[in-house]
């Protein structure tokens, strides 16, 4: 009787043990299996190239899981950083040429990595098409972020907007803290200048996007 | 004579029945979605059928330095048994104590039961466009269309397998880079586009089921039949990230939240992409 009862257990107590302890890991467990993937699973011609996977302090905010929302700190650290990180074109004037920035706008190329190589070009497109409604009647541009078509006629060109804009394109989350907009400038995929050929772009009045339909 | 009075009345049918889809979308008036036609016409008529035959030739071929064919390998039904084996990839398997999606577990056996390198197998597992296809991309379709018209049902029961899920959710919102680009980025609401090309809304039951039933599935931009590793990848490198590594553990957690989301799904392949 003992003999069977002590049988029952040995066999299945270390099945049970598997079957019913077996559940969900907790998030710090999660972000410690996920992160070591993360270290391991890439590859890139560089090795310098493999700090694009490392998450600065705002994308590791900025990355809640399902409908987790920001507390008020964590918006308001985001901004405070966003702020800091923003810097002005050296010749200190933030409207350049806007028909350079109407180019950038629709250029999505630079900086890539596929197939060992890194596509390296003088400077990165702008990538605005993918995702922004741009000048009246164009139909090849995304939706994922807001129109930008009238984006001048609607605010005017003053010295505020340009700054604003500018701000905008350099660093979003200043103003949106964890906005799907990418901090163009603050993560060196924009220059300075080439961002002022895009504030141009959106408020010159004689830029397509601000003609009247 | 008679053979060349039937061929004409099989091509006037045929004429008569490739129209349709055409006049079906005309007249439903989707003056929105012009490509519709285009992409209904194709998806009738999917290339990636020779995909399929070529898998199944491959599958039963003795082949590898060991020259056997593939039919004592394990997909999770049991040995040999492909009927609905992919509706619960990715799974946890015994033998090699890891979880696995299709193509993963693809390389396993061709490594194990046929003697391939591992390396040569991944280095050509992404077919150029415009080529035939690679060996892991006909076979993974063919594998996968014997699970047609089957639900999706993965489960999570071994340890590993919860793991696996949780961190492909924690990778979905992971946000990293130069775009500060996560997954969740492009695919977390409805009707969205990059530019012209529609982004599923992987966050919506429905959604995430026309991600976990149709692939692999033919590309037709790149004339050639792609898998959900290749779909991954593909995204990382618009997101300016790293290479993601072939049949590496991020790719297969975020196939196992993604596939356990879909469940439910019935799976249709060949899927036709743009």
């Amino acid at each position: 009787m003992n003999k069977t009862w002590l049988k029952w257990a040995v066999v299945s107590t270390p099945a049970l043990i598997a079957a019913g302890c077996a559940t969900y890991p907790d998030p710090a467990t999660t972000h410690r299996i996920a992160e070591k993937m993360v270290s391991e699973d890439f590859s890139a011609p560089m090795p310098t190239l493999l700090k694009r996977l490392v998450q600065d302090r705002s994308q590791q905010i900025c990355s809640k899981i399902g409908d987790a929302k920001l507390t008020q700190e964590e918006a308001a650290e985001v901004v405070t950083l966003a702020r800091a990180s923003i810097q002005y074109p050296a010749s200190g004037t933030l409207v350049g040429d806007w028909k350079v920035g109407n180019q950038l706008a629709h250029d999505g190329a630079g900086d890539r990595i596929q197939g060992g190589i890194l596509e390296k070009r003088k400077e990165n497109g702008g990538l605005c098409q993918n995702c922004h409604a741009l000048a009246p009647g164009e139909i090849n541009v995304g939706n994922v972020g807001p129109s930008l078509t009238g984006y001048g006629l609607q605010r005017g060109n003053s010295e505020a907007i340009a700054k604003l804009t500018y701000e905008r394109i350099y660093n979003g989350w200043a103003y949106a803290p964890c906005s799907n907009m990418p901090r163009l400038g603050a993560n060196r995929h924009l220059t300075p200048e080439q961002i002022a050929h895009l504030v141009a772009y959106l408020i010159d009045p004689q830029s397509p996007i601000n003609r009247k339909q | 004579m008679r053979a060349i009075a039937c061929r004409f009345a099989l091509a006037a049918a045929a004429a008569v029945v490739c129209g349709l889809p055409w006049a079906t979308a005309l007249s439903q008036g989707k003056p929105d979605d012009p490509l519709a036609v285009g992409r209904q016409m194709l998806a009738e008529d999917n290339p990636g059928e020779l995909w399929i035959e070529r898998g199944r030739t491959l599958f039963y071929q003795r082949r590898g330095p060991k020259n056997v064919s593939l039919e004592q390998c394990d997909f999770g039904a049991g040995v040999g048994k492909l009927e609905g084996a992919t509706t619960g990839l990715p799974r946890y398997f015994p033998d090699t104590d890891r979880v696995q999606d299709l193509e993963s577990r693809l390389l396993t056996c061709m490594v194990e039961l046929q003697g391939f390198k591992r390396e040569d197998l991944v280095k050509t597992a992404v077919s150029p466009a415009g080529s035939s296809g690679s060996d892991v991309e006909s076979l993974a379709i063919y594998i996968t269309s014997r699970s047609n018209g089957m639900k999706m049902n993965v489960s999570l029961g071994h340890q590993k397998e919860f793991d696996m899920y949780k961190a492909g959710e924690y990778l979905f919102y992971r946000r990293s880079g130069q775009t500060d680009f996560a997954c969740v980025q492009c695919h977390g609401e409805a009707n969205k586009r990059i530019r012209l090309q529609d982004l599923v809304h992987m966050t919506d039951k429905k959604g995430v089921q026309e991600v976990t039933s149709t692939w692999p599935a033919y590309r037709g931009a790149h004339f050639v039949v792609r898998t959900m590793q290749w779909r991954l990848s593909d995204c990382f490198w618009q997101m300016r990230l790293p290479e993601l590594n072939y049949a590496s553990d991020v790719s297969i957690a975020l196939t196992t939240y993604l596939h356990y989301q879909g469940n439910g799904a019935v799976i249709k392949v060949p899927g036709f992409k743009r």
